[in-house]
């Protein structure tokens, strides 16, 4: 007997000292890290106070930033990293340490199940300084359900050139249930959706400017007969519902709001559910001639493809893109197939209007449990008002990634002048960095440097109105089911009448708003219309 | 009765040829649209789907994967390393629960596997496991991280219990009569007869860890560390946001991969696992067990 | 309790060896079993586990209201029926043939190549699955033309789906299975075989009486560890094969899909767990009862 514990020890001792061996490996690296940010020296006061506000004002109540303590802050950003990105985390936690006495392990999310992960990070409560956020990124739900920090107090004292320089509009729109909670990027941006489409095809084809829904479809229409593809060929809802939803100006209420709309921009209190409206029957006819005449496949609900691939291979003619990926995808072409000339139709000239972003559509947060919200805050600060530091994290390493342009020092050449031009090995620098980019700050052209682009952000600008509804602070915790109920609904019954596949449509839409209807639909649309009521009195919105 | 049995031999054979190869061609036929497919430019596919030969042959695909050979040389280390650690210490820990199940005089054995077995039917979710491995256990970016999730499944076990329990109890009984405990059972008896189920847990418990990714990304933040399926995932999720509406928020000249690197991902992570097969199916000849140890 | 210590010290080993999986068990799957109060409650970040504000069953009623909850049960069990029969069936007759057929070089390589479908991911399988069928230049609509025929339109009717799903499912996890059944084959003495043949037993009958009977375990064993999953599906290959085809719904949702899709929008914690919870507690009764069935029937055949 006791021979064979020891036998059976022994046995398991050995491969449990493999097991500790990897596990050293593993945290040696970190265990480093985290002694040196946890040692106190006490005696470099002298030497930091100096270095630490570098000249900025500061707040006449709140006392000097204490630096005097070295910290290790955790901060992710979504997206992933570049092959460059260490050495880059090198030079920015060299500049950091001097002048705030922090260093920052920057990690990332990967694009691997990112909301999952996101979720995940922030309700286990690990300790991280700051993390990205985004309306997109369910920031109101998250703010409301607790999981940011405050940080009305603590911006003026640890961010004050970022709260002196962020328009009172845009810390509005970051403000819920009267705190704010994430510093929003200062980043201005028009985003409508829109359609890229075969200029060159137009031209050749004598079919009308496309300026209207009439001269899409007529487009559409001689595409298909001329040129025998398929003009939408791939995944084409998208396409059809922003669509929609642009050229009956249809409104969504507190970010996606599902079937839910308001009937305008100008009748904001005007709320119904669309798919009861006569607009929505219309429609649904319209693309059922769509697509009987072929304007996309029977199969498009289940196609993978993008319709912009097609494109590329004399496959297709239109796709959908909002005006700066518009811009990138424009751009991109020219290199792969420079004998295609694209056209962009913006939805806003439907009705003439468009919203900017809202400042929270990409902005830095502190999570609830962050162990250094301060000096997180102050490298936000100088990440966003310093050149040095914005022009290293936003581009790289000036000579590596990038070089001042010759013609126009504001901008920046990327990959820096010189480089052969086949050379594989240099992919531009960027990560996502997109949470505390600064407009004045900016040294690369908006839209990957498209020079239609310019002209449109001009017409957005002119047409512009303020962004009434996505500051609805929406939770839908008491319709919750409903909401789940009807979104399943959207998805079965609204998607195939959207895309003209049922055979019957009049039945189809019948039983559409049945369904609706029964899974609660109503109910959804009264809190819709409650919440957006509080907000519009609050704003002093008629 | 010699033409009797040769007969009845022969319509064995004849089926079984037949419905095996049917099958072996219904496995193969995908695989090789994958690898042709993996070597094909991006636009063909797009254009004409997939094909059995290429068109036109194109290595775009495989140089848009390892355009960071180190970063795929640090994949297939961390996974090499992974597996062969995991699968030799959940093997042994497997088999040993396998064995105690399976004694038949072990009053608790059924009730041990029940309470095995019921973690396959009940769980907490998602956020209360990750919170006990980053909170508790503190594992967040450790290899460890990657390696003890997989060591043990009730699967596995049970499995190795039925196994196991094939074993004739002769065999046990002269050795208990002759003064072996246990553990002498297990380690010189009873490990030596299962070669055939010790090698079919191990290759899943093998294929398991060189397949993980998940675990990967959730828990590791250091890019050295990544597993291989995972650096392919990673690269598969980036061409796919980068067709959503975030798109817009990117910077533009992001080129998005392609549908060729999907598949030339694939043919990556499986390659070396192909090979491991082969050399695992020798522990498969029968009568290499029971017939040597008579009673 | 006194018996259950002499018991303990006279099983001291067994006990000793069996812990270290004990020990994982309770770390990794009871400690955060405590999760499933979660869908109890409307989760807040504050209140973490049990500080967030308990709502009783009101997670549930979007599966329960939403009247589409027996369909999707329905779905679910009729799929898995169908995978568990259907797959463990094929995978005993290969490995049967595997185990019998002369021919060593044949049998290793096709063995290996049975193996591939495993290593295809989903998201693989659903562009590969699109190729085939779709309208424009699939392949089977491609071959129909070729034929003379009409082209059908898959992806509108519902009718063909079932079979196109059981079949990937069954052809992805076909080696895999093969595998088990080979080595319990393997296990069995030669001796029988010996024995079989010397009375003049020809393939199909020792196939009938000596390697049947001895792979029911084995069969019955594989069966009972997948009922208890009978309402979960495998998300995956549902997802990536169908797509967000809302037309194909009816026969090919399964609750995994459904719920997936609600919460898309409105990622909620508490819902996800609920619907977690519902499949899980479907599939406990159901093997609790079957177990007790064949314990009554054959008590070696139990799971437990």
């Amino acid at each position: 007997m006791k021979r064979q514990i020891k036998t059976f020890s022994t046995l398991l001792i050995a491969l449990m000292m493999m097991v500790t061996v990897l596990a050293a490996c593993g945290s040696s690296n970190s265990d480093k890290e985290k002694s040196t940010g946890t040692d106190t020296s006490t005696d470099t006061k002298s030497t930091d106070t100096a270095a630490d506000t570098g000249g900025e004002d500061k707040s006449a109540d709140a006392g000097k930033p204490d630096t005097s303590k070295k910290v290790q802050l955790v901060w992710y950003l979504l997206g992933d990293a570049h092959k460059d990105t260490p050495k880059v985390v090198e030079e920015w936690n060299k500049m950091l340490e001097k002048d705030l006495n922090v260093t920052v392990k920057l990690n990332f999310t990967t694009w691997t199940d990112w909301t999952t992960k996101y979720n995940l990070l922030l309700a286990s409560g690990e300790k991280i300084d700051m993390i990205f956020a985004s309306s997109w990124a369910d920031y109101y739900k998250f703010a409301n359900q607790g999981a940011f920090m405050p940080l009305d107090d603590l911006l003026p004292t640890y961010a004050p050139e970022t709260w002196k320089s962020v328009p009172e509009q845009d810390w509005k729109e970051a403000t819920v249930n009267g705190k704010i909670f994430a510093v929003p990027a200062t980043y201005p941006e028009y985003t409508p959706d829109g359609i890229v489409y075969r200029e060159d095809w137009r031209k050749e084809l004598n079919l009308p400017e496309i300026k209207d829904l009439n001269s899409i479809e007529a487009y559409l229409d001689g595409v298909k007969k001329a040129k025998n593809v398929t003009p939408i060929n791939g995944k084409a809802y998208n396409e059809i519902f922003t669509m929609f939803k642009s050229y009956n100006n249809y409104q969504q209420i507190g970010g996606d709001s599902g079937v839910v709309v308001a009937k305008s921009y100008d009748t904001p209190r005007d709320i119904v559910a669309y798919p009861f409206t006569t607009e929505f029957e219309q429609w649904a006819h319209k693309m059922k001639e769509w697509k009987d005449k072929g304007f996309w496949k029977s199969d498009t609900l289940s196609d993978q493809k993008e319709a912009g691939d097609a494109i590329k291979t004399g496959q297709g003619a239109v796709y959908w893109r909002n005006a700066p990926g518009a811009g990138g995808y424009i751009m991109g072409l020219q290199t792969s197939n420079p004998d295609i000339e694209m056209g962009y139709f913006p939805f806003s000239r439907f009705n003439n209007l468009t919203m900017p972003t809202l400042s929270v559509n990409n902005a830095m947060a502190i999570p609830k449990s962050a162990p250094n919200p301060e000096r997180s805050l102050m490298v936000l600060d100088k990440l966003r008002n310093d050149p040095k530091y914005y022009d290293l994290m936003n581009y790289g390493l000036e000579g590596t990634n990038y070089s001042v342009d010759t013609t126009d020092s504001k901008f920046i050449v990327s990959p820096p002048a010189g480089t052969p031009k086949d050379d594989k090995d240099h992919t531009a620098y960027g990560v996502a960095s997109w949470g505390y980019r600064v407009e004045s700050m900016e040294r690369v052209k908006q839209a990957g440097g498209w020079p239609g682009f310019d002209a449109l952000l001009e017409e957005f600008k002119s047409q512009s109105k303020p962004n009434i509804f996505a500051g609805v602070l929406m939770d839908y915790a008491p319709v919750k089911s409903q909401q789940a109920a009807v979104n399943s609904v959207i998805q079965q019954y609204g998607m195939p009448i959207m895309m003209g596949l049922v055979p019957d449509v009049d039945k189809a839409i019948a039983n559409y708003r049945k369904q609706l209807e029964a899974a609660g639909v109503n109910d959804v649309m009264d809190y819709i219309k409650e919440q957006a009521n509080k907000y519009f009195d609050s704003q002093g919105i008629n | 009765m010699k033409i009797k049995m040769e007969k009845t031999t022969i319509v064995f054979n004849a089926i079984g040829y037949v419905i095996i190869t049917i099958l072996a061609v219904l496995c193969l036929l995908p695989f090789l649209l994958i690898v042709s497919g993996s070597f094909t430019p991006e636009m063909e596919i797009v254009a004409q789907g997939f094909k059995l030969i290429p068109k036109q042959f194109s290595l775009d695909a495989y140089s848009a994967a390892f355009s960071s050979p180190k970063q795929i040389l640090d994949g297939y280390k961390v996974t090499v390393l992974i597996t062969l650690i995991g699968t030799m210490l959940g093997l042994f820990l497997t088999s040993m629960a396998g064995f105690v199940l399976s004694r038949k005089e072990f009053k608790y054995k059924d009730k041990l596997a029940f309470f095995i077995y019921f973690t396959t039917l009940f769980s907490g979710g998602l956020i209360p496991w990750y919170i006990m491995m980053v909170k508790y256990l503190d594992l967040k970016d450790s290899y460890l991280a990657l390696l003890l999730p997989g060591l043990l499944s009730a699967w596995n076990i049970i499995l190795m219990k039925n196994f196991m329990k094939s074993i004739p109890e002769s065999i046990t009984e002269s050795a208990k009569i002759d003064g072996a405990g246990e553990f002498t059972i297990y380690l010189k008896l009873i490990l030596p007869l299962s070669t055939p189920g010790l090698a079919t847990i191990g290759l899943f418990m093998a294929l398991g860890y060189w397949n993980e990714w998940f675990l990967a990304n959730l828990f590791i933040t250091t890019e050295s560390k990544f597993p291989l399926q995972f650096l392919l995932y990673k690269i598969l999720a980036s061409a796919a946001v980068l067709k959503t509406n975030v798109a817009g928020n990117l910077s533009p000249d992001f080129q998005p991969p392609a549908e060729t690197l999907k598949m030339a991902a694939a043919v990556i992570a499986t390659g070396p696992i192909i090979f491991l097969y082969p050399f695992v199916q020798r522990f498969f000849v029968k009568g290499l067990t029971i017939g040597a140890v008579k009673g | 309790m006194k018996s259950m210590f002499q018991e303990l010290n006279r099983n001291k080993v067994l006990f000793l060896m069996i812990a270290p999986a004990l020990l994982f068990f309770i770390v990794f799957s009871y400690v955060p079993m405590v999760g499933v109060y979660y869908a109890f409650t409307r989760f807040s970040f504050d209140g973490g586990l049990f500080g967030s504000e308990f709502i009783g069953m009101k997670n549930f009623e979007f599966l329960f209201n939403s009247g589409v909850l027996w369909n999707l049960t329905k779905n679910t069990v009729l799929y898995n029926i169908a995978f568990i029969l259907i797959s463990n069936i094929l995978q005993l007759l290969c490995a049967i043939f595997l185990s019998e057929l002369p021919g060593k070089l044949f049998k290793k390589t096709t063995q290996s190549v049975m193996f591939l479908p495993f290593f295809v991911s989903f998201v693989l399988v659903g562009a590969f699955v699109f190729n085939l069928f779709n309208s424009d230049n699939g392949v089977i609509n491609t071959v129909l033309q070729q034929l003379g025929m009409q082209p059908y339109d898959f992806y509108v009717h519902t009718a063909p789906w079932k079979y196109i799903i059981v079949f990937f499912h069954v052809w992805k996890g076909l080696g895999y299975g093969t595998v088990i059944y080979l080595a319990a084959i393997m296990s069995i003495s030669d001796e029988y075989h010996e024995a079989a043949k010397i009375d003049g037993a020809n393939i199909f009958q020792r196939v009938r009486h000596i390697i049947m009977p001895m792979l029911v375990p084995t069969f019955i064993l594989l069966i009972l560890l997948s009922l208890g999953g009978i309402l979960k599906g495998q998300f995956d290959l549902f997802y990536q094969i169908i797509g967000n085809n809302g037309m194909l719904y009816n026969s090919t949702d399964i609750i995994d899909t459904y719920v997936y899709r609600s919460l898309a929008v409105n990622f909620d914690i508490g819902m996800g767990t609920a619907a977690g919870l519902y499949q899980s507690f479907f599939g406990f009764v159901l093997i609790i009862t079957v177990n007790f069935i064949i314990r009554k029937v054959r008590s070696d055949y139990a799971l437990f």
